[in-house]
């Protein structure tokens, strides 16, 4: 009886970020739970049975975990200017524009990250401006360019998603391209560019761990930091390791309750 | 058909897709408050024309003056014009992301300023003509097609539109509704609106059009009231399609 609006089902997998539960896969529901608890207990089990050294490289953690959110939080933000603007150029009818945007993607596509990290900290060095600039700022402005890039493929996708007839009964009411992307487009198509955006959020706080080489003290070096001191390699790393999963755990679950929030206007 | 100058005076527009001659040296114009309902098999055109006059569609040759207003010149703000034209789709194209209301609202307030309070008592008289007040705060995907229907219909009319263009406004529709939906546009017609309608409803084109056009492969075949239409029509392929469509 009721008949819905033609729409398309899309679901954009592009990145190695951690998956995100879906609320039908139950099968990864429970790989969810069975993995979050698992670490945990396992951080607990180490610092209560050995609370030297694992108590003591926990303590020794959280300055760089706080540095790891820090950058992947500024590094997410840039990307998304950057990714909007790319998605928007790519879409564009403009050649000059398209080309330009494109020419970003295929580069930053060619290129690891790392090297590229490697190489934007040095070319900044370079510029008299940005000679002093810390090393942090150094590095979200790498991962920023870096997943801007992928970021804008998210967009694009997600805006070329929306059906054409949206963009069409925007436009014949009297909005210009401008109103029509804001008002309309872009409202739409963040619902699936959402839980994408939060792969790629996901997958940047994990390749923030490069940033370590960058003397940004965050996760991975505050635990090569105490390892080279107390050379118990094995044990700082192992806690490392852990608290990344519980992080990037926890992440995906937040993913997916927001997504579940997004889709408020399609409850049937 | 008041004889004043005609609202929208199309002049021999041509347009193809590729190879493909969509519209061949089609010339029509429409009076104010002039109901034209366009007919033809698929293919024919019709939907092509209908969007060229609001500029969905870019023309190869030709004028099409809106409102005084030649809407494919360079120096007409095609965005100010197409406020003065209301368009239907086929597919309805209500904003999913908006409430029935929200939908109503969202043209007057950003383009033409019109403050909130205004905005929401127009939109619900708009709502109360078209038969779905009580729908108001509900999201699109809670109604039926006849429902977004004249939601679109409601939608477009908040502008306060001079025209009204229908693409195949029913046909998307179960057939049910496509009743409710056409009984919106008799009264919008009884009103005196300028419509321009793209249908296969031969009942409605019967009941409401001053003038039906028959198009096939590109062009205006005949033209005529529907008397004529249904009593005497002149062109082989006009009776052609007629015996089979009725």
């Amino acid at each position: 009886m009721t008949q819905k609006i033609p729409k398309k089902e899309v679901k954009i997998d592009i990145s190695d970020g951690a998956a995100i539960p879906v609320r039908k896969d139950l099968g990864l529901f429970n790989a969810w739970w069975m993995t979050f608890f698992g670490a945990i207990g396992i951080i607990i089990y180490l610092c209560a049975v050995k609370p030297d050294p694992y108590w003591r490289i926990l303590k020794f953690l959280p300055d760089g975990i706080l540095v790891t959110f820090q950058v992947t939080i500024l590094s997410i933000l840039l990307s998304l200017v950057l990714g909007l603007i790319t998605g928007l150029g790519r879409l564009s009818r403009n050649r000059l524009i398209n080309l330009i945007a494109s020419t970003y993607v295929e580069v930053i596509r060619g290129i690891p990250l790392l090297v590229q990290l490697f190489y934007i900290y040095y070319a900044l060095g370079r510029i008299e401006l940005f000679k002093d600039l810390p090393p942090l700022a150094a590095a979200v402005v790498a991962m920023g360019i870096c997943y801007g890039a992928y970021m804008g493929e998210v967009f694009r996708a997600g805006i070329d998603s929306i059906d054409k007839g949206q963009t069409e009964a925007a436009r014949s009411l009297g909005f210009n391209r401008a109103q029509t992307m804001t008002l309309v487009i872009l409202p739409q198509a963040w619902r699936t560019i959402l839980p994408p955006v939060g792969n790629e959020f996901i997958a940047l706080l994990k390749d923030s761990s490069l940033v370590s080489i960058l003397a940004v003290s965050d996760l991975l070096r505050r635990g090569r930091e105490f390892a080279s001191e107390s050379f118990l390699y094995f044990e700082a790393y192992t806690m490392v390791a852990l608290v990344y999963l519980v992080v990037t755990l926890f992440l995906s679950k937040a993913v997916s309750k927001m997504e579940q929030r997004l889709n408020y206007y399609e409850r049937d | 058909m008041s004889g004043t100058r005609p609202t929208i005076e199309i002049s021999n527009i041509c347009k193809s897709f590729g190879q493909l001659h969509a519209l061949k040296n089609v010339s029509l114009s429409v009076d104010t408050g002039e109901k034209v309902v366009i007919i033809g098999p698929s293919g024919s055109g019709k939907s092509t024309l209908l969007r060229s006059i609001n500029r969905l569609e870019t023309i190869d040759s030709g004028t099409i003056i809106v409102n005084g207003q030649d809407i494919y010149a360079s120096g007409s703000d095609i965005n100010v014009i197409r406020q003065e034209l209301g368009m239907v789709f086929q597919s309805f194209n209500i904003f999913p992301h908006k409430t029935v209301l929200g939908n109503l609202i969202m043209a007057p307030m950003k383009l033409k300023k019109v403050p909130a309070q205004d905005a929401k008592k127009q939109a619900l008289n708009l709502l109360r003509k078209v038969g779905i007040q009580e729908k108001a705060d509900v999201y699109p995907s809670m109604l039926s097609g006849g429902q977004q229907q004249r939601v679109a219909i409601a939608r477009a009319l908040a502008m306060n539109p001079k025209i009204m263009l229908f693409d195949e406004p029913t046909s998307a529709l179960d057939p049910e509704m496509i009743g409710e939906v056409l009984d919106v546009m008799v009264t919008l017609a009884k009103e005196g609106m300028t419509m321009v309608v793209v249908t296969h409803e031969m009942g409605f084109a019967r009941e409401v059009a001053d003038r039906i056009i028959f198009m096939d492969h590109g062009q205006i075949v005949e033209t005529g009231t529907p008397e004529h239409f249904f009593t005497s029509p002149e062109h082989p392929r006009t009776q052609k399609f007629l015996s089979q469509i009725l």
